[in-house]
């Protein structure tokens, strides 16, 4: 009988991963380019029940884990900043992480550092790296929807958009940085994506279903206690029997 | 033993196993594709008496109920869309088979997604099948027609976790693929509690029947033949 217990226990966890989940989409509703975590249910093993060996199957609860990241196009908002870029279908901008490897974003912040090279808004460079000639402003470049790069009409360098097969299976590294893996297939360059300059791709959490989520997650949790609540009981009149 | 015994304890066991299969139910109720194990109390067959002397047919008495496995409810769930093209659900009867390393399993939870290879997987890798069993190759669009993915019924399904069960395939399932859309968990949250509720009502007759029982028969160890 402890069998109810633990499914009561491993749905509450499953509760609880999906409020985390929850929570983290809706603390990044405001972060461009974020796409929103989804989470796969799943249920668990089932087992013949110990009080009833030659009949009843009783499973042993649920679980839940990140399955990927909505591939859905978040909405495209002015900003009029030169360097704020928008990518219009699926694909990533290509950036170096900190430590040297490639990373992907879709967060469009991007900005100028002390040598005059576009990085993001965590100083990641743009890969193939661009640079503007010395004196040159952000309001002097120019990006085209292809990605090319202009100042004062000169072409400068082209931004690359790429994507991988399997976008789900990237790697999150935070700041909306995602590497790529084994699972998510080698990086190609995109098709079928244009660069919007001056705009910037909001996240693409939905904030109403992310409530609905919460509000189901809460009952879950709220349910699960119960359940473990009468699964005790049982045990307590077990215990009276004499 | 005391006949009435058995009978009670019977049936406390079959609600302890009805109690289990509704907390396994409860914590599924966002799982999609989930069916619960709604379970069926079913009486043990019943005894024959006769007189011993005469052997002459005297009436039947039943000895108490069991639980019986099998009984997953397979009514349709409600659609939930998603907007994802890549999760699908079928309505009306059948299911998806996936390849797993165990063999060819089936689903109704149709949350699936494409692997580095271009190819359909659901949430464990393994490949989704068309009908004819082949694996299926996502579009350059991203997409996949909701009639490349196999539909099959299922002969004796059976529960075996992971969102799968195993079965006899039986040729085509009458149901349609629907994309952008999941089949959300067949239980109701609210149905189950109650069940919960009415389970453990019944736990406690049973435990205040054999109490009566118990004292039954210590009054008659005691008292009977004793001198007032």
């Amino acid at each position: 009988m402890l069998e109810g217990l633990y499914s009561a226990a491993a749905g509450m966890e499953t509760a609880q991963t999906q409020l985390d989940t929850v929570s983290n989409n809706i603390a990044n509703e405001d972060t461009p380019g974020y796409q929103a975590q989804l989470l796969g249910f799943s249920d668990l093993l089932y087992t013949t029940d110990d009080d009833d060996p030659s009949t009843a199957i009783v499973g042993s609860g649920s679980t839940a884990q990140t399955v990927g990241f909505s591939q859905t196009q978040g909405s495209i908002q002015q900003t009029g900043n030169p360097l704020d870029l928008a990518l219009d279908g699926s694909g990533y901008f290509e950036v170096r992480q900190p430590d040297g490897t490639t990373g992907l974003t879709r967060n469009g912040t991007f900005e100028l550092n002390a040598a005059g090279q576009i990085t993001t808004n965590l100083g990641m460079e743009l890969q193939p790296p661009i640079t503007l000639p010395k004196g040159a402003t952000a309001s002097q470049v120019s990006i085209a929807a292809d990605g090319t790069v202009s100042v004062n009409n000169q072409k400068i360098g082209k931004i690359q958009i790429v994507n991988v097969t399997a976008p789900d299976k990237l790697l999150p590294q935070g700041n909306s940085v995602y590497s790529a893996t084994a699972a998510s297939g080698p990086i190609t360059a995109a098709k079928g994506v244009t660069v919007q300059q001056g705009y910037l791709e909001q996240s693409n959490v939905d904030l109403d279903s992310e409530i609905t989520n919460m509000e189901t997650a809460n009952q879950a949790y709220d349910m699960g206690s119960k359940a473990i609540s009468f699964e005790s009981q049982f045990g307590e009149i077990a215990a009276t029997l004499k | 033993m005391d006949l009435g015994l058995n009978i009670a304890s019977a049936g406390m066991l079959a609600e302890q196993t009805q109690e289990d299969q509704l907390s396994n139910d409860l914590a599924n109720a966002s799982t999609p594709g989930f069916k619960a194990s709604s379970s069926v109390q079913q009486s043990f067959g019943d005894m024959l008496l006769y007189n011993t002397k005469t052997g002459q047919y005297v009436g039947q008495i039943q000895t108490g109920v069991d639980v019986k496995k099998g009984a997953t409810d397979l009514a349709q769930g409600p659609l939930d869309p998603t907007g994802d093209p890549l999760d699908f659900a079928i309505t009306g009867s059948g299911f998806f088979a996936v390849k797993t390393a165990n063999g060819v399993q089936y689903t109704r939870n149709g949350q699936f997604s494409k692997n580095d290879q271009g190819v359909l997987v659901d949430q464990f890798g393994d490949n989704v099948l068309s009908q004819n069993g082949s694996p299926i190759q996502v579009g350059g669009s991203g997409t996949v027609p909701g009639t490349a993915l196999g539909v099959f019924a299922l002969k004796n399904p059976s529960q075996l976790g992971n969102n799968n069960f195993s079965g006899t395939a039986t040729g085509r399932g009458t149901g349609e693929v629907e994309s952008g859309q999941l089949e959300g968990s067949g239980v109701d949250p609210i149905q189950a509690m109650v069940q919960m509720e009415s389970a453990l009502d019944a736990y406690t007759a049973g435990q205040q029947t054999i109490g009566t029982i118990g004292q039954t028969m210590q009054e008659s160890a005691s008292q009977v033949g004793s001198i007032p």
